[in-house]
């Protein structure tokens, strides 16, 4: 398992460099895309939502170690500070806090959909170096892999 | 005499040599082909036959490429937003036997050997529903942005008949109205600006006549600033105030031009367009849906009469960092909220179906800036 993790890390990498991201978010948006894959492959509403707070999860914490980070540059710590922030609403609306409904178990499928689409608007999208975005990624790798 | 060292030597020099030399002939062929400025235009039918049927309508279209540009569908399949628009363009343009078309597909910038940099603009010209033309250009080259596409634009342009019916489409990312920095990815330093855009409009149109629809499948340019900025070029706007998943508009009804605006009637079919687009938006995505047609002569009194708010924003705003600001919409800002804000303004909107605007049930159909809370 660890050499697997190594390996995904280190082709991950590759894929990055040679790939020369550019904006970042492409592989962010493939994380919350399988999200939603594996969300409407379950029929179960508890594992749907215990799949979607994992995932937003394991995100805003390896944002949380990149932004630690001294490598990373201001204008990338401003947009992860916002999104993270838009990570945070999600959350919240998925378990109801902050002064949201809770979103209902029939419509975990489409919150799914729609996490993924949030992040796929013709808007200046969220954008970081390239340096940022392998960070995110070798980190959601160990992450996920732990 | 060589003596055997001097032989050992020589002989093991050339056999290294030989592959060298192979290596050095492509990579310099190489270079030399991706520094060439002889454009490798490539016709697919000599020009002269077809132009015995002048087009009644003309399409322009760019579409963005050099940015971030995935999304998905409902089954977790990946897209390119930019190589999806261009197979819909590239279907408009064969299934109209009376038009000329241009595409502009501006690319990311790549590399041979990954040094060697490759041609990152890709133009298709249709005419009749031929394609007649593909030829890569360089992007950077010339003193302005668009100047790569007014050229080929004015290379294979038809001589205008009377009655022509103008379009121009554009898919991209948000334009920017202020700073624009970064917008390519390839071209980190440069700026793209909605005023760019108007600038490179403006030289397309040249003779004061105007494109009879724009149509900017982008985020958040639905402004006073952009509509305003792009008036002067256009008799119909149509774009999005708020948000716009990257799937984009729908271009199915720009098939058929001849049959779907045969009575010449713009604003119906902008109409129909916008709702069509609408349709498809709100039965696939969850996130907000905004579409707006805006008439450029009913518009203009409203927007007189908050230009100078506008631009005191602007101004204000440009030295502040971006994550420090948001988009909104007009109507939350009473410095807007004037009598003829709607004139001249049709509005598809359905709010987000999850988030804090999920309650909003209405859209003023102008979005401004604010900072964030």
């Amino acid at each position: 398992m660890k050499a697997r993790t190594i390996l995904g890390v280190i082709g991950m990498m590759f894929v990055l460099v040679q790939s020369g991201i550019a904006g970042g978010s492409g592989d962010i948006q493939k994380y919350f895309n399988d999200t939603a894959c594996k969300v409407k492959a379950t029929a179960e509403p508890s594992q749907k939502r215990e799949i979607l707070n994992s995932s937003l999860q394991i995100m805003s914490k390896t944002l949380d170690k990149v932004q630690g980070s001294l490598l990373i540059s201001k204008e990338d710590r401003a947009s992860i500070n916002r999104f993270k922030a838009a990570l945070q609403e999600k959350q919240d609306e998925l378990t109801g806090s902050n002064g949201y409904e809770r979103v209902s178990d029939t419509q975990l499928n489409a919150f799914s959909d729609y996490v993924v689409q949030d992040m796929e608007q013709a808007s200046k999208t969220i954008t970081v170096t390239v340096l940022t975005a392998i960070l995110i990624a070798v980190i959601a790798i160990l992450l996920i892999a732990r | 005499m060589q003596s055997p060292h001097n032989r050992s030597f020589t002989s093991a020099t050339q056999a290294y040599s030989m592959p060298f030399w192979g290596i050095g002939c492509v990579a310099l062929v190489l270079f030399l082909f991706s520094c060439s400025s002889i454009r490798p235009s490539h016709r697919e039918t000599p020009l002269v036959e077809e132009s015995a049927i002048p087009p009644r309508y003309s399409i322009v279209c760019i579409i963005h490429g050099d940015g971030g540009y995935l999304y998905h569908d409902l089954h977790g399949n990946e897209y390119r937003a930019d190589e999806e628009a261009l197979g819909r363009v590239t279907t408009v343009a064969a299934q109209n036997p009376q038009a000329e078309v241009f595409i502009f597909h501006e690319r990311r910038r790549r590399h041979a050997l990954l040094f060697f940099p490759l041609r990152d603009g890709k133009f298709y010209y249709y005419r009749n529903g031929q394609l007649l033309a593909e030829e890569d250009y360089w992007r950077d080259k010339g003193e302005s942005r668009s100047d790569p596409e007014v050229d080929l634009y004015n290379r294979f342009r038809a001589e205008e008949r009377p009655g022509l019916v103008r379009l121009f489409l554009y898919f991209g990312h948000e334009i920017p109205e202020f700073g624009g920095a970064g917008y390519d990815a390839s071209y980190k330093n440069q700026t793209f600006t909605v005023d760019d855009l108007a600038g490179g409009l403006e030289r397309i149109t040249r003779d004061s006549t105007k494109f009879d629809l724009i149509v900017l499948s982008t985020c958040f340019n639905g402004t006073p600033y952009t509509i305003a900025a792009l008036a002067p070029y256009a008799r119909y706007i149509i774009a999005s105030p708020g948000n716009l998943h990257l799937s984009y508009f729908d271009l199915n009804p720009f098939e058929r031009l001849d049959v779907r605006l045969r009575d010449g009637d713009v604003s119906a079919f902008a109409n129909k367009f916008a709702r069509q687009a609408f349709d498809r938006l709100i039965s696939d995505v969850q996130t907000e849906v905004t579409v707006a047609v805006y008439d450029v002569g009913r518009v203009q009194g409203f927007l007189h009469s908050i230009d100078s708010v506008y631009d005191h924003t602007l101004t204000t705003l440009k030295g502040e960092t971006p994550a420090s600001l948001e988009h909104c919409d007009c109507a939350e800002d009473p410095a807007y909220v004037l009598p003829g804000m709607s004139d001249g303004v049709d509005l598809f909107y359905r709010p987000p179906l999850f988030g804090r605007s999920k309650h909003k049930q209405s859209h003023s159909g102008w979005e401004c800036w604010r900072h964030l809370k």
